[in-house]
């Protein structure tokens, strides 16, 4: 009997020593045989109809072409895509081909989980894509270095989308790409064009951070300094210029339609529609959801971006970076190198309806078009400038922590300018403490 | 008979030796079948909490490039200073405790009223519990759409145009609601169940002293009741305070952090900030919060019950 329960008891643990082992064997993709063909994971955020379609012919064309590399296209969501990634980078399962965008690869590439691209680029690929491009995805490796971290190929400026109808009938003068509105001609428009239960302008402002941020540049403002590698949060007259220009329009001139304020990008398109407010600023990706559903006969033109002092405006990237523990990161890069080669980016550009970063595919004819405003939308890449705030580490956790909040709350009137740019620097300092330790 | 008759004379020595011998190796046997159960619970369990707790004293980061060490209880003190912190408590004991609350006194309504003789008692009792038969996730989902500022069947019924889960006062609420009904088959369920214990002498005994509904019900059935009344709502509020999926489909602890439970924010600090040791010291404390909480509550109703 105690001999039995003995061996009964040294069964049961080897048996438990042996499916505990076996949980963390296979780490991230599995190494291949030879004469077996490499596999890729490739995550993807495409989720416009066209764009998924346009990325699963490129990875089929590639996986047709490349015997030897086969490309598995997996789905993500830019809803949840870095929570994803950090728990697949903590357990070793991350793909090997990440879309991300580049906000998100600051943190990621600090922290050591991506591939430092910059030796390994192909000279095509790297001369397609101007400098200012390749700025925004050149961060700090956590440890001093600089290195490119991914290759940016997809970009956003913000435009604006007018009803034809109503620009025109307020006689105001038409910007164009070589001669923009400034600040001031945009609120004596949306002033004039605001009668009889109409708006001039619409601001969606749920989410208000990166657009008022990317505009601020408008009038050199960064909201970030950097002094003796300390970062700190910083809202002076340059900064401010935007946040009191935007909240003049609801308050003073009362020239934008309150009802958008609290509203997604994409909220007040019923609206405009139907001809309650005649401009509405916007990335250039919205002019697909424009094209689509306007209903018939709805006449609308795209104009190009604003002008302060400079027309700069910040910008980010769509980005495809390679995993640091990725088995395969040659292979990865030469999938990332075809996937982002003029054609296919004029393609990619094309189902996302965004703005691509290769020169030769900004050039080709679908771009250039002035169909749905495609020519005004290229044209505004040249005002593109690396977005300031791009570099901060911890930007993510003060944008969410203090900077919406308090930013909601001044253009829905309850704080004053001085609050609110208090707000952004006290709490913003601490926020950005803990990431510099 | 007498007690002194029937008593056994004391046995002995060599008897009671084999006797503790024979006990140890039940034990033994005991153990050795008790082990396929607790290995699992060992490696799965036990091992996982040790390691958080462990955690929660360094500075661990999800990074790949950061050496992690001790650094006591920096976290905590980290924690107890941080107004994130102390809001998202706020938020989650207004949820947890106005969760329970309602959801014990609708459920209490609810198993009252199933607990009558009904035409169609059956049906309505399997819907009532129908809600329990959702994945908070998909329970989610489907308030979101309720919600939904422009197709919501609320904002439709009410002639409305209210974004219910965007509004800075009006979400918690909203999520409140949702919590309430979401929580309320389990709820309606044990207490039916102990409705249904309740001796019937009892209020046939006080029926004769002639008292009304209110008394019965004030005097009988909530007393009888009271056992189970402690445990579900126990249960509920450690439920409650620990929720995540059904208020990260619906709000993600949106707007501006006004509906950021504890649970939300642990998870914000670890998966989007990176820092883990922080937030395994969150996980600690609200760990010692609940049973503190509960500790209290419990012990207050045994003395009472005493």
């Amino acid at each position: 009997m105690r001999m039995k329960s003995a061996l009964a008891a040294a069964a049961i643990v080897a048996l438990a020593a042996g499916c505990g082992s076996g949980g963390g064997g296979d780490k991230g993709g599995s190494k291949a045989e030879p004469g077996e063909p490499v596999k890729l994971n490739f995550l993807s955020l495409a989720w416009q109809k066209e764009s998924v379609a346009a990325n699963k012919q490129i990875v089929d064309e590639w996986n047709k072409a490349n015997p030897t590399i086969q490309v598995t296209y997996v789905q993500g969501s830019w809803d949840n895509v870095n929570d994803q990634l950090v728990t697949q980078f903590a357990g070793g399962t991350a793909p090997d081909v990440i879309h991300n965008d580049s906000p998100a690869l600051s943190g990621f590439a600090s922290d050591g989980y991506l591939l430092d691209l910059s030796d390994k680029l192909p000279a095509e690929l790297k001369s397609d894509i101007p400098q200012k491009s390749w700025d925004t995805v050149t961060f700090d490796d956590g440890k001093g270095k600089q290195g490119v971290y991914g290759v940016p190929f997809l970009q956003e400026s913000q435009v604006i989308i007018a009803n034809k109808k109503l620009l025109d009938g307020a006689g105001v003068r038409i910007p164009t790409p070589d001669n923009p509105w400034t600040w001031d001609e945009f609120s004596a428009a949306a002033k004039k064009m605001t009668k009889g239960g109409t708006f001039g302008v619409a601001w969606p402002m749920k989410s208000p951070v990166n657009k008022t941020l990317n505009l601020a540049l408008n009038f050199g403002g960064t909201f970030f300094q950097t002094t003796d590698g300390k970062t700190t949060v910083k809202v002076g007259p340059e900064e401010k210029q935007v946040l009191q220009r935007i909240h003049d329009q609801l308050y003073k001139d009362k020239s934008a339609d309150p009802a958008a304020l609290g509203q997604g990008t994409a909220d007040p398109l019923p609206a405009f529609y139907s001809g309650k407010f005649a401009l509405l600023p916007a990335g250039v990706y919205l002019r697909q959801q424009v094209a689509e559903q306007a209903p018939k006969g709805f006449e609308w033109v795209t104009l190009p971006p604003l002008k302060g002092t400079t027309a700069d405006q910040g910008a980010v990237s769509q980005t495809l970076s390679v995993a640091q523990d990725s088995k395969h990161p040659d292979e990865a890069l030469k999938f990332i190198s075809y996937f982002l080669n003029p054609t296919n980016q004029a393609k990619l550009a094309k189902g996302d309806w965004l703005l691509p970063t290769s020169v030769k595919a900004a050039s080709d004819p679908s771009m250039t078009t002035k169909e749905n405003g495609w020519d005004v939308a290229t044209a505004s890449a040249k005002n593109l400038v690396v977005a300031p705030f791009l570099k901060v580490n911890g930007f993510d956790e003060w944008k969410s922590k203090v900077a919406t909040p308090a930013l909601q709350e001044y253009f829905a009137n309850k704080i004053s300018i001085d609050d609110v740019a208090k707000k952004l620097v006290d709490d913003g300092n601490k926020v950005l403490e803990r990431y510099q330790r | 008979m007498t007690a002194t008759a029937t008593r056994p004379a004391p046995p002995t020595p060599p008897a009671r030796h084999a006797r503790r011998r024979r006990f140890s190796r039940q034990t033994r046997e005991m153990w050795v079948l008790m082990l396929p159960a607790l290995v699992p619970v060992l490696l799965f369990s036990v091992g996982p909490l040790l390691y958080g707790i462990a955690l929660a004293f360094t500075d661990a980061r999800n990074t790949r490039n950061h050496e992690t060490s001790f650094v006591g209880l920096e976290n905590l003190g980290d924690l107890l200073t941080a107004e994130d912190f102390w809001s998202s408590f706020r938020i989650g004991m207004i949820w947890a405790v106005s969760v329970t609350g309602l959801q014990f006194l609708a459920a209490l309504g609810l198993a009252l009223l199933l607990n009558q003789d009904l035409r169609f008692r059956g049906v309505a009792r399997v819907l009532a519990v129908v809600p329990w038969a959702m994945p908070p996730v998909v329970i989610g989902l489907m308030w979101k759409l309720v919600y939904h500022p422009d197709a919501g069947i609320l904002n439709s019924v009410l002639g409305t145009h209210v974004n219910w889960l965007a509004d800075f006062s009006l979400a918690l609420p909203a999520i409140i609601v949702v919590g309430v009904w979401t929580g309320m088959p389990q709820t309606t369920v044990v207490l039916l169940a102990g409705l249904q214990n309740v001796p019937r002498e009892l209020y046939e005994a006080v029926e004769v002293d002639g008292a009304g509904r209110w008394r019965k019900f004030w005097n009988i059935t909530l007393p009888q009741l009271k056992p189970v009344i402690v445990a579900i709502t126990s249960l509920d509020f450690v439920w409650n305070i620990n929720q995540f999926g059904l208020v990260y489909v619906l709000t993600q602890g949106g707007p501006g952090g006004q509906t950021r439970l504890p649970m939300l924010f642990a998870y914000e600090e670890a998966f989007r900030y990176r820092f883990a040791g922080y937030a395994s010291m969150l996980g600690l404390a609200m760990a010692v919060v609940v049973l503190a909480v509960l500790g209290l509550y419990l012990w207050r109703q045994m003395r009472e019950a005493k």
